[in-house]
């Protein structure tokens, strides 16, 4: 008996067979096409809601002189395009330059220092054994829990101590010192999601100690070295209270301490547009650093999570 | 190829196997504690130039650990490692001439298989042109020449255990050491990859070290067998002297698959005993009355007619296994027996049969477990 045979005694499908397949196709075409309007009509509409915010504030920071001034509704220029806006925020403090400048300097250095301390840390927590690991551990973890404001007072005081108050270096410090606990929780999980093995290979083929630690270990924590980059460099550009408390002249201010002399505009008057200029001009380098880092980023979170 | 072949030997190698073999591997007097917890206990062991040594043991027994410390991964808590002639118990692992393959492939992720084998070269400063031709020379042994370019994350499992390998082979060690290589292969993969390692074997000539437990990979692959248990070893041999003339209980029932049937028995004067209610000649002499165990291989068991010497015991179930089957026997004193039987005819479980077997093939152990010869 052939396989036609058997479909012919089936009931079912006895009947008008290609006609029966034709419909059966028609069928999957039309559910697959209602399926991909859905998926696309959600991620549109997902996207629209993201980029929303991006697209009012640089929208608006393109309002002309008089424009800017008034509270940004409709949030587009009705007058034409001008860049009134930027140069008036230039006009607050040092200049946008000097203060743009500032930030990258404390942001970029805050990375660095991180990302080598707790590089080093995370190999050491990962690898070594040595006496009370887990209980260092954990206290560097439990640092987390203390609510940063609590500490700004005595960070001042050391500050002041070591003649560091009001200068850009200080606050790296500080900013460091903030961002490592969760750094070194980060680079330790990499390092151990690093098989135990490759490691021995590599010392049996002459890799040791720093040149191992670069040339073999160090790609295979680069999504860790990633995260913490990212979040190092957001939270040092965006912090504000710290550096508010720390900094006290003109010159010295990051981006997030400027916006609000600019927020608090003149003689009580807001200046919409340079508000909203400065808000742009502090988006960039975020968004151009996660989109950069973003692949890798997303591995580093996952790392651990699954296999 | 042969050129090839003549160019990667290792020159003591062919040496070693024409003239007396020269000690390439020594450990003397090996300790190795963690903490309070000493897993390998004062261990003596030689391994000759040019042999293959496979180390082999239940698990836990401390068979990767003394690889490890033979590799240098391992600190030694106690004793003397020389390779070669010269004393390595303290060196640094690239500093032993020796290399590595790790059960799980260990290979580095980031680099292409020809970055993987070129690297330990790389950071001994080895001249380009040198990398380059030992790299091409062991990825022809190999046959991985199409695979140069890949990464490790684009190969399949067996071609991964080629690379790490292959990453062996660059080095020119004295000496190498595999550690459960094969472990992570599928069945049929693992057989190929098996008959792969011995005819490296036998074209490079090397010192080679294989952890394994399992019982065939040591049996086919080694001219030289250590039996360890609980940091002990319990016997050094060929693989046709651990079987054939095991030292222990444990070696008797550690090597060969299904396992020496072990029955307790009494002497009845110093050359008879006594099993299952039947008196028996003994393989070994023994003082009258003295409990023994008589080990006895399923193989060398056969269904004999009930008027020849033997043991009547009662089928519980076979096992087909189409060129032989395994009885599962019951003695009637309760006594386990398994026994293989090649012939063509079915025996049905519940069947009453006789077993005997030529008392040249029984090994006698007194209670200790100590072989009577």
């Amino acid at each position: 008996m052939t396989i036609t045979d058997t479909f012919a005694q089936h009931p079912v499908l006895s009947a008008d067979r290609p006609a029966q397949m034709a419909a059966a196709k028609a069928l999957r075409a039309a559910r697959a096409r209602k399926g991909a309007i859905a998926y696309h009509t959600a991620g549109a509409a997902i996207v629209l809601f993201f980029a929303a915010p991006f697209v009012i504030a640089g929208l608006s920071s393109f309002r002309n002189g008089t424009e800017a001034q008034t509270a940004p509704l409709p949030p587009w220029p009705t007058a034409g395009f001008s860049v009134d806006s930027y140069r008036t925020l230039d006009s607050f403090g040092a200049g946008i330059w000097q203060h743009t400048v500032n930030s990258a300097l404390v942001s970029l250095a805050t990375v660095l220092l991180t990302v080598l301390v707790s590089l080093l840390a995370g190999y050491g927590f990962s690898r070594y054994r040595f006496p009370f690991k887990n209980a260092l551990f954990v206290l560097i973890i439990a640092t987390l829990m203390i609510p940063f404001q609590s500490i700004l007072t005595p960070l001042f005081i050391i500050l002041a101590k070591l003649g560091l108050n009001n200068s850009l270096f200080g606050l790296t410090l500080v900013y460091v010192t903030l961002q490592l606990p969760f750094s070194v929780f980060m680079m330790r999980n990499a390092f151990d999601a690093v098989p135990k093995e490759i490691e021995e290979a590599a010392r049996i083929d002459g890799a040791r100690d720093l040149r191992l630690l670069a040339r073999v270990l160090l790609p295979l924590v680069l999504p860790g070295v990633a995260t913490v980059a990212i979040f190092a460099f957001l939270n040092a550009w965006n912090e504000f209270l710290a550096a508010l408390v720390l900094l006290s002249s003109n010159e010295h201010y990051t981006l997030p301490v400027l916006m609000m002399a600019v927020r608090a505009g003149r003689l009580g008057a807001i200046n919409w547009g340079a508000v909203q200029a400065g808000v742009v001009v502090m988006t960039i380098p975020c968004l151009f650093v996660f989109l950069l880092l973003q692949r890798y980023y997303m591995r580093g979170l996952m790392a651990g999570a699954v296999k | 190829m042969n050129m090839i072949a003549r160019d990667m030997s290792h020159p003591a190698g062919s040496e070693a196997t024409a003239a007396a073999p020269s000690p390439s591997v020594e450990l003397v007097d090996v300790c190795k504690s963690f903490g309070a917890l000493q897993v390998i206990h004062g261990i003596n062991l030689t391994i000759p130039e040019g042999s293959f040594a496979v180390f082999v043991g239940p698990s836990g027994c401390g068979k990767s650990t003394l690889l490890r410390m033979i590799a240098g991964l391992e600190e030694v808590s106690d004793g003397l490692i020389a390779i070669k002639g010269r004393e390595v118990t303290d060196l640094d692992p690239s500093e032993r001439g020796i290399a590595m393959v790790f059960q799980s492939y260990a290979l580095y992720p980031h680099m292409t298989v020809r970055d993987n084998l070129a690297f330990g070269l790389k950071m001994a400063h080895t001249p380009a042109e040198e990398i380059a031709a030992r790299v091409a020379a062991a990825a022809a042994i190999l046959k991985i020449e199409p695979l140069m370019d890949r990464r490790p994350g684009q190969l399949s499992g067996g071609q991964r255990q080629r690379v790490a390998i292959g990453r062996a082979i660059v080095r020119k060690p004295d000496v190498f050491l595999f550690d459960e290589p094969l472990s992570n292969l599928d069945a049929e993969l693992r057989v190929s990859m098996r008959i792969e390692i011995a005819r490296l074997h036998r074209e490079l000539g090397n010192t080679m070290i294989y952890v394994t437990h399992d019982q065939t990979e040591a049996m086919t692959l080694a001219d030289r067998i250590v039996v360890l248990r609980d940091g002990r070893i319990e016997q050094v041999g060929s693989p046709r002297e651990v079987y054939q003339d095991p030292d222990n209980l444990f070696v008797a029932g550690f090597i060969g698959s299904p396992r020496m049937n072990m029955l307790t028995a009494s002497m009845q004067g110093e050359e008879r005993l006594l099993l299952a209610k039947t008196v028996l000649p003994s393989p070994a002499r023994a003082a009258s009355g003295d409990v023994v165990t008589l080990g006895i291989r399923p193989e060398h068991l056969r269904l004999v007619p009930d008027n020849e010497e033997g043991l009547s015991a009662q089928v519980d179930f076979c096992e087909y296994l189409g060129g032989t089957q395994y009885l599962y026997c019951r003695l009637p004193d309760g006594q386990a027996i398994v026994a293989e039987h090649r012939d063509r005819a079915t025996v049905f479980a519940g069947a009453p049969v006789r077993l005997g077997w030529s008392t040249g093939d029984a090994r006698l152990f007194d209670s200790q477990g100590q072989r009577l010869r």
